[in-house]
């Protein structure tokens, strides 16, 4: 008796839950068959008056069909959201998804983050400085002097004879020292200016990421090894490199620093015009004049410096081949990075 | 500056040196290479010819047909030159050459149907001069087949080498041979003076006074007599061609290549046109005009100074002669100057007359101060043989103001604790000695040397510390393994500005990084416009005062090449004077500000399956500025206002204030603006000053518990007459609504003629709780009411839905 109903309500049961497609018809199942007046609560009562030897077949078939109906119904259930609807069971998935619009950094912004990140996991700071800036930040302190040549290898525009657009980043390591004792360590990026025509190959301004590291005991040594894992660290660890002497007014001894050219690796192209180098940074040993100027004792501390354009990686990066797409911000540039 | 190896060879001996190995030491001990030009690789496949046979082209009035023998064999040349003829030695350019002038390569041709095997070349498509008047005719001694680079002695390595300004010594083939007699450690031998003087002394036919001993510490000068002023032999004119200069006559190609050899730059007057035979230096007190060599009138500044004679100039000392008294064809005797100037006078009068020469270029940077008799001598010697003057007895040697020979003391502890590593004494000691430095004392501790006048970037212990190092190779610093690092508070005063970029680019704008430089009328349209003395153009004369204008000029590049939907932002400093009239005098006087712009026009989405297109507005740009600044814990710090009017820029106005400052404003770009940059669509704009924000923003925000019982919501929808604000709407229900209503959020906004004419209804979701208990319906339920009847009441709103 017991056991046919048992085979009964199971069979209606599974024949009225998949037509439950909203939460009203669900909640009428559970009260149906799983609330406490439910049918399963009435053939647990039947069951207490069942023959004493068929109680224990009985009673574990029944509650393998409850556990069953539990089951099935909670993923019926599971099926409708909040809302009372019944879930879509089948969409054209190959629809172009909702977006939501996400701009970018410019290309340069995120040159200069990588180079950012580098030098900050070294130790550094990172400081910045005005761009409009006076002739003695700018050169004077740097021991450039009035009426040298080294005035020459940097085109300026004057404001007056005293103001000027900052022609490199270093002028920022004069005010750092002026207001901070050593240990100095620091990187200062930003934007500068020179007086040249504008063309394919120089425009009237750039960025730069000037460094300084000021302390008691800093050697050229240090100096190469930290260019050398900065190179390692954003140009790739397989690169080759090589120091060569030159002239800065604010450092002594200076060198550049080139490394294999990436696109030929070396063997020669029109990128290093066939040298296989490029030039990627200017560096040396900051000058004494130099702490003079911010009255450091040149005999306690020594340090170095160094100074890389940011818009020439890119344009070895990327293969770019017209400086002035930087700074047209033509959408189709932009989108690209 | 151009180098001729064969030429350095003359001074310091390379033999067994490739010359790749040459051009790689000079690069890495600071004399960069920048091009090599080897002449045997130019001219291979360029021989001497013979012309055996020259006949008329037969289809062709201005073309010959030519027989030439190259020695083993014959061919057919077809040649356009007038001057060619049988029986000529010509250079022939084989099947394969490459002819400089062009980078062409020769090949098989046929012209006007007739086969030609080679070109006959003329001078300057060899480029080897610029006369391309028909074709070289060479000697008749040379043999055919011989290599055009032998034959001619086109068989250097020209070096160009990048000369930092410092390297005054190294603009002259001593400098470098010096260099490399260092790197290379081999002698150094430059060449002796050998003079056949004449009886009479020099002072019987000129003398030098000095009034400007400051400008001009020494004026040293040969007189040579008799002289026949004329072509260069082939070996002067070469040497001169090599260096990239055109050969003149034989007084002037000497000066030019003595110049080369030892850096000292020379002038030779004609003696003839110097009124006294007499040589005045002086600086002129007022401004004055003068001819140069050139023919060029030139005005020149008060302090100039000038070389004269008794009675007028006769050049502009150290940049260029005057017309007056140059070497001429007549000229019979000359005075050869070799004089040491002052560098900051010449580079003064240099950059005054726009004028920069081999002679002003070597004089700035500091020329040889005890080189100039050597300089002078060496001359003279040369221009008696090669015009066959009479050099006159003695030298004039003027040197009111003796430059000083420093005397540096190097200690060894302090090179290695610039360089990193120890260097051997006797080492320093070699490379000192190969440079030309004078050891006046050393121990073991430390070395002094006294400078020779040629090395005048050389006066402290750091810079003899450079020379030690370069020449001693920068490879040998070693590179150390690790460093340690100074503790310390980090500081990185970008963070900000970083942090300002993300939440930006989170929104959806791409950054744009634009030229502050414009034109003056743009600069002024937003501030206090400062200008640069020495600009490029007048469209980039002046400082950006505001971001707005280069951001439109963005806008509109981008709607020229269809790009119409524009979400963009830019970092930046912008500069304004204190006002109209300030002159810059220092810092105070003008303001360097940090910026961010953003713009926005055009569509903020497209029309997609999902959904309608909507198009940027007013709305859209103040609902991102306050997202923005969301991100930046600003809720309660600043003040919102709007405007209609009252500015240059936008109409529909909103600003952002702190404390009655502005912290920043936009809103959409006039119609007179959007004219001006030629924009034909609507822009938005919004321009934020980041140093205050940055400032306002650092205030931290507290951290609120979170809500432990349920909201209630509810909403209603009022007809009000049009002209009535949202805001005031909103903030009357805030203030009427009860201590239990906490949010009130408008959801529904229309008009529509069934409303009534002049209405509009607005539709307001409340949400209410308390902090500390759940709300009863009740209460809820009787402050909503009575707040329906307030509204009511105070917009004569009418409560819609009932």
């Amino acid at each position: 008796m017991l056991d046919e109903k048992i085979e009964t309500i199971h069979s209606e049961f599974l024949k009225e839950i998949p037509e439950a497609d909203n939460s009203k018809k669900i909640e009428e199942i559970r009260i149906k068959y799983l609330s406490r007046n439910g049918l399963l609560s009435s053939l647990f009562e039947e069951l207490k008056n069942a023959p004493k030897e068929d109680k224990p077949l009985l009673g574990k078939k029944l509650n393998e069909m409850r556990n069953s109906i539990a089951q099935t119904f909670e993923q019926a259930k599971a099926k409708v959201d909040t809302t009372g609807k019944f879930f879509e069971n089948k969409i054209d998935l190959s629809l172009p998804g909702i977006t939501r619009a996400i701009g970018s950094k410019h290309i340069l912004t995120q040159t200069l983050d990588e180079i950012k990140n580098i030098f900050k996991g070294m130790g550094f700071s990172v400081t910045l400085g005005p761009e409009l800036e006076s002739d003695y930040y700018n050169f004077e302190a740097l021991n450039f002097p009035h009426d040298h040549p080294a005035r020459d290898m940097q085109d300026t525009y004057f404001i007056n004879n005293n103001f000027l657009l900052r022609t490199h980043t270093t002028p920022v390591q004069v005010r750092i020292m002026e207001k901070e004792e050593p240990p100095i360590r620091a990187i200062m990026p930003g934007r500068v200016y020179r007086n040249e025509a504008v063309s394919a190959r120089s425009y009237c301004m750039f960025h730069q990421v000037d460094g300084i590291y000021v302390d008691t005991d800093v050697s050229f040594a240090e100096l190469k090894a930290t260019l050398v894992s900065f190179a390692m660290q954003f140009y790739g660890s397989d690169l080759m490199y090589r120091f060569r002497p030159s002239f800065f007014p604010f450092t002594e001894p200076s060198a550049e620093m080139d490394i294999t050219c990436f696109l030929c690796h070396g063997s020669g192209c029109k990128i290093c015009k066939g040298s296989g180098w490029l030039e990627i940074l200017g560096c040396g040993m900051v000058d004494p004049n130099v702490f003079k100027s911010v009255n450091y004792d040149s005999e306690k501390y020594t340090g170095y410096a160094f100074g890389m354009g940011i818009e020439r990686i890119g344009l070895l990066k990327y293969g770019i081949d017209d400086i002035r797409i930087y700074f047209e911000n033509d959408l189709r540039f932009l989108k690209q990075f | 500056m151009k180098v001729s190896l064969n030429w350095l060879k003359e001074y310091v001996d390379l033999s067994g040196i490739p010359v790749s190995e040459i051009i790689h030491n000079l690069t890495m001990s600071g004399l960069e290479v920048e091009e090599v030009i080897n002449q045997n690789e130019i001219y291979k496949n360029f021989v001497v010819g013979f012309v055996k046979e020259k006949i008329k082209h037969p289809n062709a009035d201005k073309l010959s047909v030519c027989k030439i023998s190259n020695g083993t064999e014959e061919m057919q040349v077809v040649c356009g030159a007038p001057n060619v003829e049988a029986g000529q030695k010509i250079v022939f350019a084989q099947i394969g050459a490459i002819v400089p002038n062009g980078n062409f390569k020769i090949t098989k041709a046929k012209i006007r149907g007739t086969e030609s095997f080679g070109m006959i070349c003329s001078e300057s498509e060899l480029e080897i001069s610029s006369n391309h008047e028909g074709i070289m005719v060479l000697s008749s001694e040379l043999k055919e087949g011989t290599p055009i680079s032998e034959a001619l002695g086109l068989d250097d390595v020209l070096l160009e080498i990048a000369i930092t300004p410092n390297r005054s010594d190294a603009l002259s083939h001593f400098g470098v041979a010096r260099d490399l007699s260092a790197i290379f450690d081999r002698k150094l031998k430059l060449p002796e003076i050998n003079l056949e003087e004449y009886e009479n002394g020099i002072k019987d036919f000129a003398s030098v006074e000095i009034l400007d001993p400051i400008n001009c510490p020494r004026y040293s000068a040969k007189v040579v007599k008799d002289v026949i002023v004329k072509e260069s032999p082939d070996w002067l004119k070469q040497a001169v061609q090599k260096i990239g200069m055109r050969p003149i006559n034989n007084i002037v190609d000497v000066t030019n290549y003595i110049m080369y050899e030892t850096g000292q730059p020379l002038h030779a007057f004609d003696l003839k046109m110097l009124k006294g035979n007499k040589i005045v230096v002086q600086s002129t007190t007022v401004e004055s005009q003068f001819t140069t060599l050139d023919s060029k009138v030139r005005k020149l500044p008060a302090n100039t100074l000038l070389i004269c004679d008794a009675e007028k100039p006769v050049a502009v000392a150290g940049v260029m002669g005057g017309e007056n008294s140059e070497v001429t064809s007549d000229t019979k005797n000359i005075l050869i100057e070799s004089a040491y100037f002052n560098p900051s006078s010449i580079r003064r009068t240099a950059k005054a007359l726009g004028l920069s020469t081999d002679a002003s270029y070597r004089f700035e940077r500091t020329t040889n101060a005890g080189g100039t008799i050597y300089a002078a001598e060496r001359a003279a010697q040369l221009i008696a043989e090669l015009s066959g003057g009479k050099v006159a007895q003695g030298t004039i040697d003027v040197y009111p103001n003796a430059v000083k020979q420093p005397v540096v003391t190097v200690r060894f502890a302090r090179v290695e604790k610039i360089l990193g590593y120890y260097v051997e004494p006797e080492k320093i000691r070699k490379i000192v000695l190969a440079l030309g430095f004078e050891i006046t004392f050393e121990n073991d501790e430390q070395i002094s040397v006294r400078v020779p006048l040629f090395r005048p970037d050389v006066e402290r212990e750091i810079d003899v510390i450079e020379e030690i190092a370069r020449i001693n190779g920068y490879d040998n610093i070693p590179t150390i393994s690790s460093f340690s690092v100074p503790l310390g508070v980090k500081h990185d005063e970008s963070s900000f500005y970083d942090k300002v970029r993300d939440t930006a680019v989170g929104l959806g704008f791409y950054e744009m990084i634009n030229n502050p430089l414009q034109n003056e009328k743009t600069a002024a349209l937003t501030g206090n416009q400062i200008g640069v003395l020495n600009p490029q153009s007048l469209d980039m004369a002046y400082l950006r005062t505001s971001l707005v204008p280069g951001a439109l000029m963005v806008a509109a590049k981008n709607f020229n090449v269809g790009e119409k939907n524009l979400a963009l932002f830019e970092i930046g400093n912008v500069f304004n004077k204190n006002s109209e009239e300030t002159e810059i005098k220092s810092f105070s006087d003008f303001k360097e500000e940090t910026k961010i712009i953003f713009l926005l026009s055009g569509k903020a989405s497209l029309k997609e399956w999902h959904g309608r297109d909507k198009n940027y507005s007013f709305y859209y740009l103040k609902g991102l500025i306050n997202s923005f600044l969301n991100n930046f814990t600003l809720d309660n710090v600043l003040n919102d206002s709007y405007y209609h009017s009252g500015n240059r820029i936008f109409d529909f106005i909103f600003a952002k204030e702190h404390d009655g400052n502005l912290i920043g404003n936009g809103g959409r770009i006039n119609k007179e603006v959007l004219n001006y940059f030629n924009l034909q669509q609507e822009v938005f704009c919004f321009e934020l000053d980041l140093n205050l924000l940055e400032k306002l923003s650092t205030q931290k925000s507290k951290y609120n518990p979170l809500l432990k019982y349920p909201k209630m919501m509810r909403d209603f929808a009022f007809i009000f007459d049009k002209e009535i604000e949202y805001e005031d709407v909103a903030e009357f229900i805030k203030k009427n609504g009860g201590s239990l209503l906490q949010f009130v959020r408008i959801f529904d906004l229309f008009e529509s003629e069934s409303l009534g004419v002049n209405k509009k209804s607005m539709a307001f979701e409340l949400e209410y709780f308390n902090e500390n208990r759940t709300l009863k319906d009740e209460e809820v339920e009787k402050d909503f009411n009575n707040l329906i009847t307030l509204v009511s009441n105070k917009f004569n709103a009418k409560l819609r839905g009932n």
